[in-house]
């Protein structure tokens, strides 16, 4: 069982060398979110209306930066082979994988998006309710991330592809992310939409892997 | 009947005959009930009091919509029991529904906004069902191109229909969050049968398209399907001896 926590390291060290990736998406994260206000006008009342939407689509576009990452390069080094060909069940090593994924390009933005929220003259509780929000629909748009890279693993160019696979599916995440943030900004109950985004996360993870693990194999073989 | 029958439709140039033997009797009855339905729908019934002749689009629109997302559920069950039994048949049935899948959604969302024009004063409006029939044509064409953009034809099949898979899964929460936000379509018409809101004089003529669209579909589908089978077993004996047999 050793395995699984070396695969957890090697996969952080590796995302760590390749920081400049993980960057890029970061500098997506904060520029949208950033050009905004600039555009659109900067009085408090708009800003507390766009931060939920603003917040949502800017971490889709990060993590569109971001995906083509996920599995290519280990695709190309021959290391993704090996994790087919081992004795251990490829759920569980993609699982391992996505979560590492997620610790490397989504974490720092859950951090940042305290700071653009108070940007957007959100105050106290609030900011970590943002913070929240970002972190739970996050975790479910790594999974649905992962599975449209290995889906298109096989494709030469598969930016596009990519965009219009994962656009559809995270639609769910998009509205009822943006719906915590507007609820808990105006003052309203907003346990709602954090129930939904728990409970998409806890089905992202448990689907998510199986998914993933088949659509790479179905690419390997 | 031996259930096991079934087993055999999963050879190929057992399917094949199938297909082309059925089509007719899809195609046939399919376009006699369009064309009775398209006479009972624009002629016969009476305009609506409040939308005058305008509501003849209904019969256009809604069996367009009902098929597409009824062709959406086939393709997805031919992309399930494909990858349950790796079945070549079933693959080529879900990848000739997709196209047709795709059009039809296109058709629903084209007649509702030529609808929603003189109803509604615009073309579009952000509500749940018209946002979910556009992201299901998002659906079929992210498995149209995925099935393009992959070469090898076995991976391509597989690939794609685990992408179908997951928009069965996703496709109702879509739905419902798309709901949440509440909207100004008017409330399905035929529900249910028994409670409909609309008179029998505009329901028959709907029905009967609703039907003849649903048979003309798998008269198209058999087709398209026997054809796609021919492209993917060229190689194979059966079809040599086919072709001979037509010369």
């Amino acid at each position: 069982m050793r395995i699984y926590p070396q695969l957890f390291l090697r996969d952080l060290k590796v995302s760590m060398k390749r920081w400049s990736d993980f960057l890029t998406g970061m500098i997506m994260f904060i520029l949208v979110a950033f050009i905004f206000p600039l555009i659109a006008g900067s009085d408090q009342d708009f800003m507390h209306r766009i931060i939920g939407p603003v917040m949502l689509l800017s971490s889709l576009l990060a993590s569109l930066i971001s995906m083509q990452n996920i599995f290519k390069p280990d695709l190309i080094n021959g290391s993704l082979e090996q994790l087919v060909l081992s004795r251990h069940s490829l759920n569980g090593l993609i699982f391992i994988k996505i979560l590492s994924y997620w610790i490397s390009s989504s974490l720092p933005l859950v951090v940042v998006s305290s700071l653009i929220a108070s940007a957007y003259y959100v105050t106290g509780i609030d900011i970590i309710k943002v913070m929240l929000t970002v972190l739970l629909s996050t975790t479910t748009l790594v999974n649905i991330n992962s599975l449209a890279a290995a889906l298109t693993l096989g494709v030469r160019y598969p930016g596009a592809l990519m965009t219009l696979i994962l656009f559809p599916l995270s639609l769910p995440i998009l509205i009822f992310g943006s719906k915590a943030i507007e609820y808990s900004i105006l003052g309203l109950d907003s346990s709602g939409p954090f129930y939904f985004l728990t409970g998409m996360m806890l089905l992202s993870f448990s689907l998510g892997p199986i998914a993933t693990a088949f659509a790479i194999r179905i690419s390997i073989d | 009947m031996d259930l096991k029958q079934i087993y055999k439709y999963g050879s190929p140039p057992q399917y094949f005959k199938l297909s082309l033997k059925s089509e007719n009797w899809f195609l046939i009855p399919g376009i006699f009930l369009m064309i009775i339905g398209c006479v009972g729908g624009l002629f016969i019934a009476p305009p609506d009091y409040q939308m005058g002749d305008a509501f003849r689009i209904i019969y256009f629109h809604v069996p367009s919509a009902f098929l597409s997302m009824s062709a959406y559920a086939y393709m997805a069950g031919a992309a399930l029991i494909g990858i349950v039994w790796r079945s070549n048949v079933a693959f080529s049935v879900a990848k000739s529904i997709a196209p047709f899948g795709a059009s039809f959604t296109f058709l629903a969302l084209v007649t509702g906004m030529l609808w929603g024009k003189p109803m509604w004063g615009t073309v579009w409006v952000w509500d749940a069902r018209l946002t979910s029939e556009f992201i299901l044509l998002l659906l079929f064409l992210g498995y149209i191109l995925l099935h393009l953009s992959i070469k090898e034809q076995k991976k391509a099949d597989l690939a794609a229909s685990v992408l179908a898979l997951t928009g069965v899964i996703n496709l109702p929460i879509i739905h419902y969050s798309v709901v949440w936000w509440n909207t100004l379509h008017q409330a399905s018409t035929i529900s249910k049968l028994s409670s409909s809101s609309i008179t029998g004089d505009m329901l028959w003529p709907l029905l009967v398209m609703i039907f003849g669209y649903g048979f003309f579909f798998w008269g198209v589908i058999c087709r398209v399907v026997a054809s796609e089978i021919l492209k993917r077993e060229k190689r194979s004996k059966w079809v040599e001896q086919y072709i001979k047999e037509l010369r």
